[in-house]
């Protein structure tokens, strides 16, 4: 299994206490992952370290064949991979505008992000609320016009924080729904979450945040169980 | 109270038969107060922003003393800039003492620090995700701000208006560096006090409805932009 992106000694200290001290993550290419640990374990800052949002104390990082430090990927990392909030931000305008913002930036003309933004909308089956403004969704539209949002500009990786928390069963199921798709059309996903159920049939590996480090969690006849594996330094997510 | 009547009924009187004299001050009084808030404002937004969105040594120190400079008098700094123009200061040489453009510098002394004092209340209480979203959707930094900028803007918008207020009503700093020399420098507020001084107070009450009905409109228009801020959040 070919690997996407390797994040080598991830370290990260937030007033003077340790958050993370990881070695190593390979995140396999077309893959998801189940990312879980307590409230406070560090899962949406390890996020939005691989996102190049939040800047590590230390990072090394293997892309595209070059090695380089968290600083020299940030513009790649940036430009292909894309983090996605636990209650996204959508911007005070409409759907389509929202969904249109990653284009306008990478420079598509008018006309041709029009088109791409209908049919993105018609991928979701959000065609009905192309005009609505976007301040008006309920929480599940958030997610899925977020989603639609991200996807309009082929991301390498999409990085989910706790996509399906506060959702009613429906919206959590078209949520469900759209991150298969995602996964289908060879999207790699990392998915944070505490409702492991909701996520898990998409997951292909699931890692766990103890104590700062990664270890990993191979699912047990048991359905509803996990077991760990060991506490190890270098986790591969393949 | 009849002098006071008639004397209004004057002042309604020069400013509905377009007084050159009259309208000439006005159009002096907005015109340097639009340039000070012109040059003023972009420059302490991205102040404000780099205030509330990133950590560098003396942050604090900066947003300290912006705040205590909001409420310097304007007085002050109008001597202040009096004893840097004056022939014998240290910018004697531009020869700016007593012209518009030494209000104009006058006047953004004073609106800057209240420009980026409240522009940075406002970065600093808008939501990071925007700024995060932005980011992460592939735009550049110089690309987010504006991003930033739009989700942000009835903040921004009522600290621009603030700072707009308070240079166009100040009388010391315009009176110190501009002279008051009719034609020329003599602007709402200094007109205002000379007239009344001279006991001419049909011209002094027109002046002071001007500034009257635009401190209303700027309240109403700001009270009008927060409303709308409030609903959309």
């Amino acid at each position: 299994m070919s690997h996407l992106i390797t994040y080598k000694n991830i370290t990260i200290s937030l007033s003077g206490k340790s958050i993370l001290n990881i070695d190593q993550l390979d995140v396999a290419a077309h893959q998801c992952t189940l990312l879980t640990g307590r409230n406070g374990s560090g899962k949406t800052t390890l996020l939005k370290i691989i996102s190049g949002l939040l800047k590590p104390n230390t990072a090394n990082i293997h892309y595209q064949g070059l090695d380089m430090s968290w600083k020299q990927a940030k513009p790649y990392i940036q430009k292909d991979i894309i983090y996605l909030h636990q209650q996204p931000y959508l911007f005070d305008a409409s759907v389509s505008d929202n969904i249109a913002y990653g284009l306008h930036r990478l420079g598509e003309s008018k006309a041709v992000a029009r088109q791409k933004v209908m049919h993105a909308l018609q991928w979701a089956d959000l065609s009905h609320l192309a005009h609505r403004s976007a301040k008006e969704l309920s929480g599940g539209e958030k997610q899925r016009v977020a989603l639609t949002r991200a996807r309009i500009l082929s991301p390498q990786l999409l990085l989910l924080d706790e996509p399906t928390a506060s959702m009613d069963t429906d919206a959590k199921q078209q949520t469900g729904l759209l991150l298969q798709r995602l996964k289908s059309e060879g999207v790699s996903i990392i998915i944070s979450s505490h409702e492991t159920h909701t996520v898990k049939h998409i997951a292909d590996h699931h890692l766990h945040i103890k104590d700062g480090q990664l270890e990993t969690i191979e699912p047990s006849t048991d359905s509803d169980k996990v077991s760990v594996l060991k506490p190890s330094k270098k986790q591969s997510v393949t | 109270m009849n002098d006071l009547g008639q004397a209004s009924a004057n002042a309604f009187e020069l400013l509905l038969s377009g007084n050159n004299d009259i309208w000439e001050i006005i159009s002096l009084s907005f015109g340097v107060s639009f340039s000070a808030i012109l040059i003023a404002t972009p420059v302490a937004l991205i102040i404000a922003f780099f205030l509330a969105f990133f950590q560098f040594p003396l942050r604090r120190t900066l947003i300290s003393l912006f705040n205590t400079f909001m409420s310097v008098p304007a007085v002050i700094i109008g001597l202040t800039l009096y004893l840097l123009l004056s022939r014998s200061g240290p910018l004697g040489d531009l020869r700016l003492l007593f012209t518009s453009k030494a209000m104009v510098i006058g006047q953004i002394m004073l609106s800057f620090p209240l420009l980026v004092a409240m522009a940075h209340a406002t970065f600093q209480a808008a939501d990071r995700r925007a700024w995060e979203t932005a980011i992460t959707l592939g735009a550049t930094p110089w690309r987010a701000f504006p991003t930033l900028m739009y989700e942000v803007r009835f903040g921004l918008i009522a600290a621009i208006v603030a700072g707009f207020g308070r240079v166009i009503a100040e009388i010391g700093c315009s009176m110190m560096v501009g002279g008051n020399i009719l034609h020329s420098t003599r602007n709402i507020p200094t007109a205002i006090a000379l007239e009344t001084s001279k006991g001419e107070f049909a011209q002094g009450i027109a002046l002071g409805m001007v500034l009257l009905v635009l401190s209303l409109s700027l309240n109403a228009g700001v009270s009008v932009f927060q409303g709308k801020g409030e609903l959309r959040t």
